[in-house]
């Protein structure tokens, strides 16, 4: 246990703005200037509101033979601080939309040039991915088809869905590392089949609840190469915090040498037991009587 | 019985104990246990909820441990809880998620709705419009009766082996109806203190509409009288939307019903064992729990319900602050309350525009984002008459006279946390600036600026300023002000420092957040924060001390120590059963300070004007329009 002081102040001191993390996607700029400008207008109105409240506990501190001024109020000061900040606030509001409607609604999302479905999972706390494989095409997803050793409910009837390619956690404490494309239109079909978890990317600015029964599109568009991290924001049990992954952005060269490699180490996900040392696929070996 | 003239004069130190007050013979349960009268309430809900206050208190500092030094035994009890709870004297992660829940179900349910509403509106309802006690005495007491014991059944939960709830103190579903025996206990205990807000809401609006004195008209009410009103209309909209939810989730839990729970899920059994990995021996259980499960039910529904309350709850929380802060101002200012209308307009908006915000709590959710637009230009709206009443108690303190007690200072700190705390929700009120925050400590700042910097600062301001008339003693006026001094530092010190960390990317309700890379360089803040945080939870003990210490040694209190107008200070200083012993007549507002006709700066409600002929009523129209040219 140690506690080094002068390092806790060195971050005290600093500006709010300066936490944020490196931004890494198209969008991501925009809701950060967003930030900023509210951030900007609080700090305004803080120092104005704190000004005068200081500035009126000095002046009209208690002094004995003064009496204070009886006065009940006016109409004309009550209209002027209800409209101001109504203005205001309606503005933050109206510039606000714009933003919103583009990372999330689905009217909204660009023609995806990657599409792929994610999963949290509760059993040994993660996320899954999934890729739809050389064919290109997703193979159907049908619920009742869900189980442990194939979470997504890929139909077993669908060809397109044989050669889906699956990403997991490598088990143990490693986690899940999956790759995606920059300078790419990326399209997330994110759902859950346990509790609620929610896919953070700091450095994207994308968070998104991930909601059993749903999917929910999420889009981003990354602008550079590296290995960034994936959090869960919605309290999902007791190994909430342990839900970290990573999401390395590749070149497109990269991503298609990576892509390459993991078809050839694919084992199908829906022929038998897995070999792999994961949770999930363990659990794959438990449940027998999964329909194929 | 004396007449109120002859009242007039002997406002200041005189403690006579009530003749006129009923004088019954009760036994000893039925005056301080099982007691109707509704300052023996009033005083039980605050024994309740300090005590509650330190058990939430506790656990905030043992989360505090944890996100400081991960792993580490915590000091002094660490290696004497049980090995459900700690390995190696640290916080288990199962253990930690079932703390954080607790700790804001403990603070939010059993800490401040108790104190703000149970308290205050138990205690100042009767006093403040001048009459005997409640409505529904007997209601009163069994809405007091419920908390213990359900508070009590939600901590059992500790001594489960399963462990307490772990959902959050939210319960979001699947998680809370896939959890154990605790989640139970959680449930039931907030279905229980819901009964008690209910019974307490229903007493409070009968009570005002039907036992005003003699002349008080609802526009010559006290804010604080006005808050509780607003807040009682919302428990009673908002309460049974919390209590059906809660029965759809113990159905969802016991019934096999499926509200929340879609088909196909690959939950475990409603162990808690599975929630911290033992899923693989379990593979069999397993599949039998999925086909109970089956359902095709709306896991976000209970989030919409349980909003639809909670956010309401929220103002539940704040306004009675809010009232108690607007007399506490005016009364040491020396100046009538700035736009006094404006203020109970401004409250009745939050209360409405209350009820169509929930869903700025559920951006990231999954809901329809066109919902999201709507609800963000609704939650903008709502800071609005948030601003009304900031600008008018800064109107107030204006030229005024002010007197620095520990009920004022309070009051103050109230404002300047509730300006940050207000500002920082207008973030979060911006749905796509909320993307980034939502569950981050941006978050987790922002409601303890609102609901301890703002709650319960407006809470210790009610209890240093009403402590004489409960008490009959003085409270200690240099532990007050070190109280405050203290609690205010340390106050930001803990909760400024987490929008830094929540602007970092910061998630809530972490075990450990050094899993993560981009995390690692705030421990030094977190430890920052956790020190800040231990002062703040041991200064409170000052609190404490003050109010034994001044039971015992603390000067006799005078009947209007703090020369106010409104009728409270019209009882005896320490009154009994029954309250006034005066007739009492109400001939003007509750905010008549610094009249220039008169000498004194006051000009209590009751006080029969000099150059009128006694017992004619028409001097009240015309007192009336200064109070209320607002």
């Amino acid at each position: 246990m140690s506690f080094d002081f002068s390092k806790a102040m060195e971050w005290a001191y600093k500006d709010m703005l300066t936490f944020f993390p490196e931004n890494v996607s198209t969008f991501g700029g925009e809701l950060d200037s967003l930030f900023a400008m509210v951030y900007y207008a609080s700090v305004a109105i803080f120092f104005i509101t704190y000004s005068i409240l200081i500035a009126f506990i000095i002046m009209y501190r208690h002094q004995e033979g003064r009496k204070a001024y009886y006065y009940h109020g006016n109409n004309l000061a009550e209209f002027t601080w209800t409209l101001l900040p109504t203005f205001l606030f309606a503005g933050i509001g109206l510039v606000s939309d714009d933003a919103w409607t583009k990372s999330k609604y689905s009217q909204r999302v660009p023609n995806p040039d990657v599409t792929i479905d994610v999963m949290g999972f509760q059993s040994g706390f993660g996320w899954q991915f999934r890729y739809p494989g050389p064919d290109g095409v997703f193979g159907n997803k049908v619920r009742n088809q869900i189980s442990s050793a194939n979470p997504f409910g890929i139909d077993s009837n669908d060809v397109h869905g044989k050669d889906d390619l699956v990403i997991i956690s490598p088990g143990g404490a490693r986690p899940v590392e999956a790759h995606l494309p920059i300078n790419k239109n990326v399209l997330v079909n994110l759902s859950s089949n346990d509790v609620l978890h929610s896919f953070f990317l700091p450095n994207f600015r994308v968070k998104q609840d991930a909601v059993p029964g749903q999917w929910i599109k999420v889009w981003f568009n990354g602008t550079k190469a590296g290995r960034y991290e994936i959090a869960c924001a919605e309290l999902c049990g007791s190994g909430h915090y342990n839900m970290r992954g990573l999401l390395i952005m590749d070149s497109h060269q990269d991503y298609d040498v990576w892509l390459d490699q993991q078809y050839k180490l694919q084992k199908p996900v829906l022929s038998a037991p897995v070999s792999d040392s994961s949770a999930v696929a363990a659990v794959a070996s438990d449940t027998t009587t999964t329909k194929n | 019985m004396q007449s109120a003239t002859a009242h007039a004069h002997e406002t200041l130190g005189h403690d006579s104990h009530g003749d006129h007050a009923h004088h019954h013979d009760v036994s000893f349960i039925r005056k301080y246990v099982f007691s109707t009268d509704h300052k023996v309430i009033a005083k039980q809900f605050m024994l309740a909820s300090l005590f509650f206050l330190f058990v939430g208190g506790l656990f905030a500092l043992l989360i505090r441990w944890q996100l400081a030094f991960p792993g580490e035994a915590i000091p002094l009890i660490g290696n004497i809880l049980p090995d459900t709870w700690v390995s190696d004297g640290a916080v288990t992660a199962n253990f930690y998620t079932q703390l954080l829940t607790l700790h804001g179900t403990v603070m939010i349910f059993y800490v401040i709705i108790p104190l703000a509403v149970g308290m205050f509106g138990n205690f100042c309802i009767p006093l403040m419009i001048g009459t005997d006690d409640m409505a529904l005495p007997r209601l009163n007491m069994y809405s007091f009766w419920l908390v213990p014991p359900a508070g009590l059944i939600m901590l059992t939960g500790f001594f489960f082996d399963s462990g307490a709830a772990a959902a959050g103190w939210t319960g979001y579903p699947p998680l809370g109806p896939s959890s154990g025996a605790g989640q139970t206990t959680w449930l039931i205990s907030l279905f229980l203190i819901g009964f008690s807000s209910i019974m307490g809401a229903t007493n409070y609006m009968a009570t005002i509409l039907n036992k005003r004195a003699k002349g008080l008209e609802m526009f010559q009410m006290p804010l604080t009288i006005w808050a509780l009103f607003i807040t009682a209309i919302l428990i009673v909209l908002g309460t049974p939307v919390l209590a059906a939810a809660i029965s759809m989730q113990l159905a969802d839990q016991y019934l096999h019903t499926s509200f929340f729970m879609p088909d196909n899920l690959l939950i475990g059994a409603p162990d808690n064992s599975l929630l911290t990995g033992s899923f693989v021996q379990k593979g069999n259980e397993l599949l039998e729990h999925k086909q109970l499960l089956g359902g095709g039910g709306q896991p976000i529904l209970w989030q919409h319900l349980f909003w639809f309350y909670s956010h309401p709850a929220v103002y539940i929380m704040i306004l009675p602050g809010m009232g108690i802060v607007s007399d506490v101002l005016a009364t040491f200012a020396r100046k009538p309350l700035y736009g006094y209308k404006a203020m109970i307009f401004a409250i009745m908006a939050i209360g409405f525009l209350g009820f169509i915000v929930w869903g700025h709590h559920m951006f990231q959710s999954g809901m329809n984002p066109l919902l999201g637009t709507t609800f963000m230009l609704s939650t903008i709206v709502i800071a609005v008459p948030s601003a009304i009443k900031i600008f008018n108690w800064l109107g107030t303190i204006w030229r005024g006279n002010i007197r620095f007690t520990s009920a004022n200072m309070n009051a103050l700190a109230f404002i300047a946390t509730f300006i940050i705390g207000g500002l920082s929700g207008v973030f979060m009120a911006s749905a796509p600036v909320d993307i980034y925050i939502h569950d981050t400590y941006f978050i987790v700042a922002h409601i303890h600026y609102v609901l301890f910097g703002g709650a319960l600062f407006a809470i210790f301001s009610g209890i240093y300023y009403w402590f004489p008339k409960m008490y009959g003693k003085m409270l200690n006026e240099s532990l007050g002000r070190k109280h405050f001094y203290w609690s205010f530092i340390f106050f930001n010190l803990t909760f400024y420092p987490m929008h830094l960390l929540g602007v970092g990317g910061h998630m809530r309700r972490i075990y450990n957040p050094y899993i993560y890379e981009f995390l690692q360089q705030y421990q030094p803040l977190n430890q920052f924060i956790t020190v800040a945080a231990i002062i703040l939870g041991f200064s409170q003990f000052i609190l404490i001390f003050n109010i034994l210490w001044s039971l015992k040694y603390g000067k006799k209190a005078p009947r209007n120590p703090w020369q106010a107008n409104s009728l409270e200070w019209a009882a005896p200083a320490h009154p009994g059963h029954g309250n006034f012993d005066t007739d009492i007549q109400v001939y003007r507002g509750p905010y008549e300070f610094s009249h220039p006709d008169r000498e004194t700066d006051f000009y209590p409600q009751w006080e029969k004007p000099k150059d009128e002929p006694q017992g004619d009523e028409k001097a009240v129209p015309e007192t009336k329009e200064h109070s209320q040219s607002a």
